[in-house]
């Protein structure tokens, strides 16, 4: 915890951390500074001049508040009539050549300039002369979509690839009027972060082309997630709606701050990969490929693990821990081996030194606390002695199909499933399962932090997840106490958590 | 503060109206008077031959719903969903799209209003930043055989014409 300091804000007292500029250390206490170009992760810029503030008897006794740290005893001031002059003449002057298009522009409703116009401005434009036309609808590629006309030139955009992917794709050229953000000729954004300037942006210059015109934002519900993508475990947020006469449905994910885990950033593959769980998902049960009733399913599938002698269970590495010690307990149940073969996710070579990582699992750690063996040799070994394959949710990636062809051949298989994966199809059996989106639960990431996240879409006809799933084919475990209390008995680092108090920055173990 | 209390006599007491025919008879008058007036002349009736006579509507009559038209024939509508987000009967479903013509970025690909569940309220009038969206079509009764056919869609809210002169319409509650 950094040393508190006393300092006045408009003749109040607040106390606040030292260290940090006035708009962190005031905002934190929930006092609003008005600024445009400062970001804590991009650092101060102090080129938009929205954030002036006055300091009384201070030298000098105007400020931008991005550019000074907070001191003892500092009387800043942000209503005297100076300073909102000041706000309305930098909104007055940011809006001089601002197209207003907020009916087709996608930030409309979460936008700095529309806030702060309602706040601090409020007047009409006094301009009388012709506005400067710029570009609209530029493609600058990585799914960006620039619109010059509405930027306000805050930069941000550009120090986050020069200073965060170290790329520097884009640039403000020109002066006054004419300046623009844009990109060198013909090299247009190529990292794998670049959907963050969508989100970085105060204003609507970067729109997303995967999201544009699909909803409005206001219609959105925003719950917290964690992405599933890597074994980063970046925390998100889901932003969903059920329209009218649809099923709940999500349209974008968006970075959630989390200084321990990701920052204020996500990869733009962790970002798309909110199309995984809308499309190609497994919605009903099938048996032999084709459709068949679920409690039919559930009693075919109880059938043949009861007639196996040998019965072989592999889990996926992105399930966590309470479905994981879930399934743990039923193999115990049924006296089958356990398989966390997931070599096939680690994608050598992949990842980088910021968030991507190699293994594309996002519970990895988990599997290896709970004492799953994850080793290829047992798994091929088990399969070839197995007379029932049951495949929770492995997608099984880049395994070798041939020797699975063959190892399957004289193998009932049951799939536990969330996506229509290649085994599916084969499977005698094929039960759905709800996806990371729809169900709530704890995963380790690969720095060790346990995060837990709850359910953010409830779909119109909810799909049981895996420990329901499993319950009803004679699982033990019915109760979400019973799952922790499962946990709690695997001895390691796990014994001792409080899975109802996890922090929200999440549990370093 | 003692609230005003005004007595009002009771009407009905008195012997002619407890004898009850005498009223019934009066009544007679009065709706035999009305029938005979009527069959030696029925051009001051008091009611409407409706549907032949179609009662007049001004421009502030809250109809069916049309979309507004560039001269071009372009619809002029934005996809901005002011007025989905306006309505409180939650009756407008749109679908936004890319609009390719040059006026605009945007446009809708579906705009589906359901007038059973439309209460006429002209909240999505009023909401609309580009005079996109009128109620002046005139169009009062809306009658169908099944459901889904009041379910107007885009075509049809565009291609239908405003009853009254651009500067009536203007002009409406001046």
């Amino acid at each position: 915890m950094a040393e508190m300091i006393k300092l006045f804000v408009n003749g109040e007292e607040v106390e606040v951390e030292s260290g940090k500029n006035l708009i962190d250390a005031v905002g934190a206490v929930g006092i609003e500074i008005p600024h445009f170009c400062y970001h804590p992760a991009l650092g101060a810029d102090g080129n938009c001049r929205m954030c002036l503030v006055g300091i009384e008897d201070g030298r000098p006794p105007l400020v931008p508040a991005c550019k000074t740290p907070a001191a003892e005893g500092m009387k800043v001031q942000l209503d005297t009539d100076k300073i909102k002059k000041i706000q309305r003449d930098m909104m007055e002057f940011e809006l001089i050549n601002h197209p207003i298009d907020c009916p087709v522009c996608d930030q409309a409703g979460e936008c700095t300039l529309q806030d702060y116009y309602m706040t601090y401005d409020g007047v009409s434009s006094r301009m009388n002369v012709e506005q400067v036309k710029k570009a609209k609808k530029l493609d600058f590629g990585g799914g960006v979509v620039h619109d010059q006309e509405r930027c306000v030139l805050c930069g941000r955009c550009v120090r986050f690839c020069r200073q965060i992917t170290k790329t520097g794709e884009l640039g403000i050229v020109n002066r006054t009027d004419s300046a623009r953000v844009d990109i060198f000729p013909g090299r247009p954004l190529n990292n794998r972060y670049a959907l963050n300037v969508v989100d970085l942006c105060p204003v609507g210059a970067m729109t997303s082309a995967d999201f544009r015109f699909k909803q409005r934002v206001w219609f959105l519900k925003k719950d917290e997630g964690i992405c599933h993508g890597c074994s980063k475990g970046c925390n998100i947020f889901i932003d969903h709606n059920r329209e009218k006469y649809k099923d709940d449905t999500i349209y974008r994910f968006r970075p959630r701050h989390n200084d321990q885990v990701n920052g204020y950033f996500i990869c733009d593959e962790g970002r798309l990969s909110h199309k995984k769980e809308n499309e190609g998902r497994l919605l009903e049960s099938l048996k032999n490929g084709k459709p068949y009733n679920l409690t039919e399913s559930y009693v075919l599938a109880q059938k043949a693990i009861t007639n196996a002698e040998n019965v072989l269970i592999l889990v996926s590495p992105n399930l966590p821990l309470e479905q994981l010690v879930a399934t743990q307990v039923f193999a115990q149940k049924i006296g089958a081996s356990l398989s966390g073969y997931s070599d096939g996710y680690i994608v050598k070579g992949d990842g980088d030194d910021f968030l991507i990582q190699d293994d594309k699992a996002a519970n990895r750690k988990g599997l290896e606390l709970l004492g799953i063996n994850t080793g290829g040799d047992f798994f091929w070994d088990s399969l070839e002695k197995a007379e029932c394959f049951i495949c929770i949710d492995n997608e099984l990636p880049a395994v070798d199909t041939k020797r699975l062809i063959k190892a399957l051949r004289e193998t009932k298989v049951i799939a536990l499933s969330s996506h229509h994966f290649n085994l599916v199809d084969q499977a005698f059996v094929a039960i759905p399962v709800a996806s990371f989106s729809e169900y709530g639960g704890s995963i380790i990431n690969c720095d060790g932090v346990l995060q837990s996240f709850q359910a953010a879409v409830v779909k119109n006809t909810p799909i049981a997840d895996v420990t329901e799933v499993l319950r009803r084919l004679g699982g033990p475990l019915s109760s979400a106490p019973e799952v922790l209390a499962a946990i709690h008995r695997v001895e390691g680092p796990l014994a001792k958590v409080d899975f109802n108090r996890i922090p929200a920055e999440g549990l370093k173990l | 503060m003692s609230a005003k209390v005004k007595v009002v006599k009771r009407k009905g007491d008195t012997l002619p109206e407890k004898l009850y025919l005498v009223e019934v008879l009066k009544g007679m008058k009065t709706s035999f008077g009305h029938f005979w007036r009527n069959l030696r002349d029925n051009s001051r009736l008091y009611v409407r031959h409706y549907p032949e006579q179609q009662p007049e509507i001004t421009p502030r009559w809250r109809g069916r719903h049309r979309l507004t038209t560039h001269e071009d024939g372009s619809i002029k509508c934005v996809a901005c969903f002011m007025c989905q987000t306006n309505c409180p009967s939650r009756c407008i479903m749109i679908e936004a799209g890319e609009r390719l013509d040059d006026r605009d970025e945007k446009l809708p690909v579906r705009f589906d209003i359901d007038l059973l569940e439309c209460i006429y309220c002209g909240y999505c009038v009023e909401a609309c930043p580009k005079d996109a969206i009128r109620m002046d079509t005139g169009i009062f009764s809306l009658v169908e055989h099944n459901r889904e056919k009041m379910l107007v869609g885009l075509d049809e809210l565009a291609a239908t014409p405003g009853a009254f002169t651009e500067d009536d319409y203007q002009k409406r509650g001046l």
